[in-house]
């Protein structure tokens, strides 16, 4: 039977009935991670030994009757910014920190761990999430990440490894973190399935601080389903991260309902190469099927100004002593050895209007979202871009990205989805984002979309 | 979208772009200094596109501040 592209659900009820065994599993997709996953640059470490001692407990578990649910004896990979400990590097995609370790697993890790879930490798990324300033792929001590649609093109990133290791069949879920677009791109680019959770929905601990009010994690997976079923695992309050929301979780994978409302903000489209506008309002043809679709208006606010000044200052505070002892040199983006020194000249009074503008960018947010189940918008303007160009980003200023800005800004779920192909045959995709803490209703438009009368 | 009235952007540029050149100029070469002054035109036009949204005075920063206290 080929175990590989096969979703999580269908994985899990494979394992449960004992068809499979979890270490014929985790033996397939560390033999994949291990001959693939140079070709993607998409691996920092495999961690087989560990993998391995989790594959026989999670087969002895089930054979004695003791199922921990659909993650049991599943094989994923993390973003390298978690913290694993066992002498497994956690690198943050960064050469100077190539032999950085830690004692401890972030709680994420540690709560897959719980649902029995396989560690297979650590995940190549951007050194620091991108948070020095990056403008093309060359940006990880790793290499590019490599596209498995397309080898000329970028995974996208920062979670490049996450978006390619699932794409290319490396492992069947990967966790990813986003402060401003690290999920949604690198999905959107590759071709699957990814999940910005709200904020606060997933603990942060043990993992690297970009930006203590921006951070999230969450999964990418070949479905949204997948990614409803491995949210229910990491998502909780957390002592060890007071940011944590006290609000319990569960997913939500019954009905199927028909009357969903739809917003699209007015210009949404506005600087989307031609294919991913053309297969948007595709989508929204898709759309008016399972409910309504209807155009609506934020007021005109700086919202990428709001959120790109508090991600720099953030990110210049978290990595102070990188940027001011001059390590930054060290890093593989030529842009990224002074990109983050002109972050001095942001004021402390404009710091403070954006925190101020903020409150007022999270509430116009939810009045406005309070009228649909979701928002939704091309997931990217654009198809991957090659790996050797110069790409627009809106984090330095030079994109469009409204639903990213207030996405992030105001903690707001995101679902991105595969929705056709584009420019030299790459994927282009939708996004779908909801009020705050809303993941089951933007999860339950994405699987109704999916789904295709 | 309103802009800020007033103040000329390339004078800030150039007051902001002497600071980071006291504190880091030893360090950058003249094309990396030229990849800094992109950064902060970026920067001020922020800056300043923030500045010239007026708010009121009950627009509080949303990051609430929580006195900490130790159990017991």
């Amino acid at each position: 039977m080929n175990l590989v592209f096969l979703p999580v659900r269908r994985l899990a009820e494979l394992v449960r009935a004992r068809e499979v065994s979890p270490v014929a599993l985790a033996e397939t997709f560390l033999h994949r991670l291990e001959t693939l996953g140079p070709r993607y640059n998409a691996v920092v470490t495999v961690t087989r030994e560990r993998a391995m001692e989790a594959a026989r407990r999670a087969e002895r578990e089930i054979a004695a009757g003791r199922y921990r649910g659909p993650l049991h004896g599943i094989p994923y990979g993390a973003k390298d910014l978690l913290a694993t400990a066992g002498g497994i590097p956690t690198t943050w995609g960064a050469a100077p920190l190539r032999a950085q370790r830690f004692e401890y697993d972030a709680t994420v890790i540690r709560k897959l761990d719980e649902a029995g879930a396989v560690l297979c490798a650590k995940l190549a990324m951007v050194e620091l999430a991108g948070g020095m300033g990056y403008r093309q792929p060359h940006a990880s001590f790793t290499g590019p990440g490599i596209n498995p649609r397309n080898p000329d093109a970028w995974s996208g990133g920062s979670s490049s490894g996450s978006g390619s290791a699932v794409a290319a069949g490396l492992v069947p879920f990967a966790i990813g973190s986003e402060t401003w677009g690290s999920i949604l791109s690198p999905a959107g680019f590759c071709g699957v399935a990814g999940l910005r959770p709200s904020y606060g929905r997933v603990s942060r601990h043990g993992a690297m601080a970009l930006c203590w009010t921006l951070d999230k994690l969450g999964p990418l997976c070949l479905t949204a389903d997948d990614c409803g079923l491995v949210l229910e695992a990491i998502a909780g309050p957390d002592p060890a991260d007071p940011t944590t929301t006290d609000r319990a979780w569960r997913y939500d994978d019954t009905g199927t309902r028909r009357d969903f409302r739809f917003g699209v903000l007015t210009g949404v489209t506005e600087g989307s190469e031609d294919a991913v506008r053309a297969n948007f309002e595709r989508s929204l043809d898709v759309l008016r099927g399972i409910g309504t679709v209807e155009e609506v208006e934020l007021p005109a606010l700086p919202y990428e100004a709001i959120t790109r000044t508090i991600l720099h200052v953030e990110a210049a505070s978290a990595f102070e002593d990188f940027i001011e002892g001059g390590t930054i040199a060290e890093l593989t983006a030529p842009e990224d050895h002074y990109a983050a020194y002109a972050r001095d000249a942001i004021l402390a009074k404009d710091y403070v209007k954006a925190l101020r503008l903020r409150a007022v960018m999270a509430r116009e947010a939810d009045r406005v979202l309070s009228r649909f189940d979701a928002l939704v918008g091309p997931g990217r303007v654009n198809v991957a871009p090659p790996l050797d160009q110069e790409f627009r980003s809106a984090i330095g200023g030079a994109a469009p990205d409204v639903m990213g800005a207030v996405g992030n800004g105001a903690g707001l779920p995101a679902i991105i989805v595969p929705n056709g192909v584009g420019d030299r045959s790459l994927p282009t995709s939708v996004q779908f984002m909801g009020r705050v803490y809303e993941e089951n209703t933007i999860l339950a438009a994405a699987r109704a979309y999916g789904v295709r009368p | 979208m309103p802009t800020e009235r007033g103040q000329d952007a390339d004078a800030e540029v150039e007051g902001l772009l002497a600071l980071i050149r006291e504190r880091y100029g030893d360090r950058l070469t003249p094309e990396q200094l030229d990849g800094v002054k992109k950064g902060v035109e970026g920067i001020v036009k922020a800056a300043r596109a923030l500045r010239a949204v007026r708010l009121e005075n009950s627009d509080e920063p949303m990051q609430s501040f929580v006195p900490y206290r130790a159990d017991p």
